[in-house]
């Protein structure tokens, strides 16, 4: 095996079971939903939330869908030979994080403008929306690969995963938000922009190692 | 000076031998400093200028806050430890003393409650050092869900460890989110290092509170770690003599 033929490996293991990312699409689009059903559909109430529902709905999609991210291959021993593989398993990790972050994140970009038309959020802050998203979800997905690594060996572990990984989770929703609001306001944003990316890349660096450890924890 | 006595510690035997002398006598200094300072600042200490004797609740408030904190410093610590060397005392610390910081965090947050109700006309505000403490005390919950919920002891540490390590990230923000924001929680009104800002009949019963916990807390978690390796270790021949011995 070598990094190459795992990604490739990865891409097409993806891409035969959709119906994984197409679920997490859905419960995004079914949690955006809730909102104006459940508290307020008019305008004067969506235009300001539009931003934060947005990156609830992908913040709860994320989490929820990246928890079964090991489990199968946990199951059928894919993982085992990972560590065994003689190859280093954190850029094995970012490997398959980042297939999955690209398989789940373009649609949900592509979806992004159709749901802030529904939630009438501003023109001027949907390219906002889209840049914090863009640069906010990698973080979500690496801290999120930690939790899906702890659980990996538990049957139910879903619950435990959310509890564990969703408080990590607090500072991306608040820089995200805040910088589609400082938009909304017409203040400056980059600076919050940059907070997330520090974020992200701070994932990038700690969660791969920290994943294999919960992995090699794991798989004994 | 020798540090042999502190490396031995990493022993759970060891350990154990230690803590007994010292847990009971560590709990009631601490039992005894928390009655003295939190006594004092209820009863004696004079009543503030501007807040009434509504400020009281500082006595109570800021020592819980101080020790929530703390223990979840030491929490990442432990963690940091035992992701390094592995080592077996780490864990049962961490075990150990969660709940206890979950408790902290939970007086500091209901105290705060209380003492915001008169001072700012309401029970809770989406504060960020108000937020940041009730993150904290959501991992706390975290750690000990996930030390239940486990049943693999290797896994069950190493994942309190890495949680507890990750979790450290959240102590700067706690720390600095009354000087970084413009919040309604006022600054840090307790600090060795600074001159204090409030007259010393006030300050000195807060000190004597804040020690008091930290001793009580001390002894509460000796206490907890050794039940914890008397668990732990129930296959070594040590505790089996010790139990057969004295009893459980």
């Amino acid at each position: 095996m070598t990094y190459l033929s795992f990604f490739k490996a990865e891409c097409l293991t993806l891409f035969r079971s959709k119906q994984r990312v197409v679920n997490a699409l859905l419960f995004f689009v079914l949690v955006v939903v809730l909102f104006p059903l459940g508290i307020d559909p008019s305008a004067d109430f969506l235009a300001p939330a539009a931003g934060g529902i947005i990156w609830c709905a992908a913040a709860l999609s994320v989490v929820v869908s990246i928890e079964s991210l090991y489990k199968e291959s946990y199951a059928d021993g894919t993982l085992t030979q990972l560590v065994v593989s003689g190859l280093s398993l954190p850029w094995l990790i970012l490997i398959k994080v980042g297939v999955y972050w690209l398989a789940m994140m373009l649609p949900l970009l592509l979806l992004t403008p159709v749901f802030a038309q529904m939630l009438f959020l501003p023109s001027d802050s949907l390219l906002v929306l889209l840049a914090t998203l863009l640069i906010g979800t990698p973080g979500l997905f690496l801290i999120g690969s930690i939790g899906a690594a702890l659980t990996v060996s538990l049957k139910q572990g879903a619950m435990l995963m959310v509890l564990l990984i969703l408080p990590f989770y607090f500072p991306i929703i608040i820089f995200s938000t805040a910088a589609i609001k400082a938009i909304q306001f017409g203040l400056p944003y980059g600076g919050l922009l940059a907070l997330l990316a520090a974020i992200s890349l701070l994932a990038l660096v700690v969660a791969p190692v920290m994943t294999s450890l919960c992995i090699k924890a794991s798989v004994r | 000076m020798s540090w042999i006595w502190f490396h031995k510690l990493g022993s759970p035997k060891w350990f154990y031998q230690w803590s007994s002398k010292w847990a009971t006598a560590v709990f009631l200094i601490g039992l005894l400093a928390t009655l003295i300072g939190v006594g004092w600042g209820l009863g004696f200490a004079p009543t503030d200028y501007q807040q009434g004797e509504t400020y009281r609740i500082i006595y109570l408030h800021v020592p819980a806050a101080v020790l929530a904190e703390s223990c979840y410093f030491s929490l990442g610590v432990a963690g940091f430890v035992y992701l390094v060397w592995q080592m077996k005392m780490a864990p049962i610390f961490i075990k150990s003393m969660a709940p206890i910081g979950a408790a902290m965090a939970a007086i500091a947050l209901l105290s705060g409650a209380i003492w915001g109700k008169p001072t700012w006309g309401t029970w809770w505000v989406w504060d960020a050092r108000l937020t940041s403490v009730l993150v904290l005390f959501i991992l706390y919950m975290g750690i000990i869900a996930l030390q239940n919920t486990l049943e693999d002891v290797t896994l069950a540490n190493q994942a309190a460890a890495i949680v507890s390590v990750l979790g450290l990230i959240n102590l700067p923000i706690i720390k600095y989110s009354v000087n970084w924001w413009n919040t309604l929680h006022q600054p840090a009104s307790f600090s060795l290092t600074k001159k204090p800002t409030m007259p010393m009949d006030m300050w000195l019963p807060l000190l004597i509170a804040v020690i008091g916990f930290y001793c009580l807390v001390a002894g509460l978690a000796m206490w907890r770690m050794q039940s914890e390796i008397l668990l732990r270790e129930r296959r070594t021949q040590w505790v089996k003599e010790k139990v057969m011995n004295d009893g459980v």
